[in-house]
């Protein structure tokens, strides 16, 4: 019998769509291995295990009298606890949310659960998606499952760690400088930051509106592609989201990638800060591989990744400062210790800083289009090396020193997914991300997903 | 930004901190002072003079 929480969303679909499997038998599956192994990662903050039986129920019921919903049909998933969530709390990993129960679901829930998903509960993050994990949270830190002295990655980092030790098949995250893409590089898991305005936020806790993006980690690109098939679309309740075509996800993961033209952005990661050798030479292989698979990949020079880095930090310190700022002047005792600083930093940075800042990202949006013109994609590391291990007291302004890989496509929108290239020797996961023209995630999944079936590393996961 | 202007010193800086509403221990003065002297070294790359008509996004759109 084959391990049911280690199939992928598309073999799980098409093993229910011919009765094969049940998505009740699939439920259960996951339900028991969160039981038997989370203690060892902490990444469920809560399990619902009733909500979950019940929709496989009834997912089971449909299917059995023909009617299929779609991809996400009779799927188990788990939801970063952002995401507001109907009569089950949503606790952000923080005391100040500890006992919040939403009334209504967040638009994104509401669509899963209409396509027939079974949320199997809420996993941990940085506390509102950007303070580290520290002790003086109500919850757990949640451990990275390939080595449990080492961090997860963050802020989506119960999303990463579940999906990368087989207790859900997928999890929503969210990404506003590098939330989703970073721990699913470290857990080596598969992740997707949509272009901005793809996905509603609507019901998910902000972080910093002009940057905040939701999407789905999932052990394969085409599991993530299966997801966004799902949870894209307009909604007239997010100021952000935008107007555009259906596009069939699922089906660009099996498009051939011949004459794709993919820019290298190496001085990004190869430059003053570098990334280790095992990552450069996982990339390199990793390039090797789509120029075999027919892509053409040139090494192409963007303007600086200290230029972006700076640009989304400042971006991220004001707006967050003024989402939180009522609460950091009550109750500053309420939030973790690094949390709380990052919140009130905010305030030192004056409206011209801020409004430079906008206009600087204008200018480094236009940049990075000209330097892509001619090419399909970007592709350049996801992460520097080793995740860090939880030494206290962490870092409490981490954006002091290398510059964040991910946060190039945070300030463009542009969309961006994680792809695992193998394990150093350490270990643990090596990544690279590549990303696309704006809404054009469907050349992103298309490139991912050949390298993944041209490459056998979706078959190792870790063993806790 | 890119100017010249040296970064406040801790007193002055504390100074700053007391206008700002905030609820804010030594401590957390000490770490912010810290952060913000290290972001302001960084934001000497954000050019600073701009044209004046140089409007910023309102609400950011990637499909603009």
């Amino acid at each position: 019998m084959t391990d049911l929480t280690t199939l992928s969303i598309a073999d799980a679909g098409r093993l229910m769509a011919r009765g094969e499997i049940t998505s009740s038998a699939l439920t259960d599956a996951f339900l028991k291995r969160i039981e038997a192994v989370d203690h060892k990662i902490a990444s469920f903050i809560t399990v619902t295990a009733d909500v979950a039986r019940a929709a496989a129920r009834q997912a089971d019921m449909e299917m059995k009298g023909g009617v299929r919903r779609g991809p996400m049909h009779g799927i188990p998933f788990a939801l970063k606890d952002i995401y507001e969530t109907a009569g089950i709390r949503t606790t952000g990993h923080s005391h100040l949310k500890s006992d919040y129960v939403p009334v209504i679901d967040a638009e994104t829930v509401r669509r899963l659960k209409d396509a027939g998903g079974v949320l199997l509960g809420k996993v941990g993050t940085h506390e509102f998606a950007n303070g580290a994990m520290t002790p003086d949270q109500p919850f757990p830190a949640v451990l990275n499952p390939w080595n449990t002295k080492h961090q997860p990655g963050g802020s989506s980092s119960g999303s990463g760690a579940a999906v990368a030790a087989a207790l859900c098949m997928g999890a929503m995250g969210s990404d506003t400088g590098g939330s989703i893409r970073n721990p699913a590089g470290y857990c080596g898991t598969a992740g997707i930051k949509p272009t901005y305005g793809l996905v509603s936020r609507c019901g998910i806790f902000p972080l910093a509106f002009s940057l905040d993006t939701a999407g789905p980690l999932a052990w394969t690109v085409e599991d993530c592609a299966l997801m966004l098939d799902v949870l894209a679309g307009h909604d007239p309740n997010d100021q952000g989201s935008a107007k555009t075509a259906k596009v069939d996800y699922g089906a660009a993961c099996h498009r051939p990638i011949k004459g794709m033209r993919i820019a290298l952005a190496r001085s990004w990661y190869e430059g003053k800060d570098s990334v280790t050798a095992d990552m450069k030479k996982g990339i390199d292989e990793a390039v090797r591989v789509l120029k075999d698979l027919g892509a053409e990949v040139e090494d192409v020079v963007f303007p600086d990744i200290w230029d972006y880095h700076i640009c989304g930090r400042v971006i991220i310190t004001t707006e967050a400062h003024a989402i939180h700022r009522q609460d950091v002047i009550a109750t500053p005792e309420k939030f973790g210790y690094t949390t709380r600083r990052r919140f009130q930093l905010g305030a030192f940075i004056s409206a011209e800083q801020y409004l430079s800042t906008l206009r600087f990202r204008r200018q480094l949006t236009l940049d990075t289009r000209a330097c892509m013109r001619g090419y399909d994609l970007v592709m350049t590391a996801n992460h520097w090396g080793a995740p860090e291990t939880f030494e206290e007291p962490q870092p409490i302004f981490h954006f002091l020193g290398k510059p964040s890989l991910t946060m190039p496509f945070n300030v463009t929108g542009q969309p961006a997914a994680t792809v695992c290239c193998g394990f150093g020797s350490d270990g643990f996961p090596l990544s690279f991300q590549l990303a696309g023209h704006a809404f054009d995630e469907a050349s992103v999944f298309a490139a991912g997903a050949a390298y993944e079936r041209a490459t056998s590393f979706r078959s190792k996961r870790p063993s806790l | 930004m890119s100017s010249s202007k040296a970064p406040p010193t801790l007193e002055e800086f504390r100074v700053r901190a007391a206008q700002t509403g905030l609820t804010l221990t030594p401590e957390d003065i000490e770490h912010l002072h810290k952060g913000y002297v290290g972001l302001l070294a960084l934001m000497e790359r954000i050019p600073s003079r701009w044209a004046w008509a140089a409007e910023p996004p309102h609400v950011f759109r990637a499909d603009e």
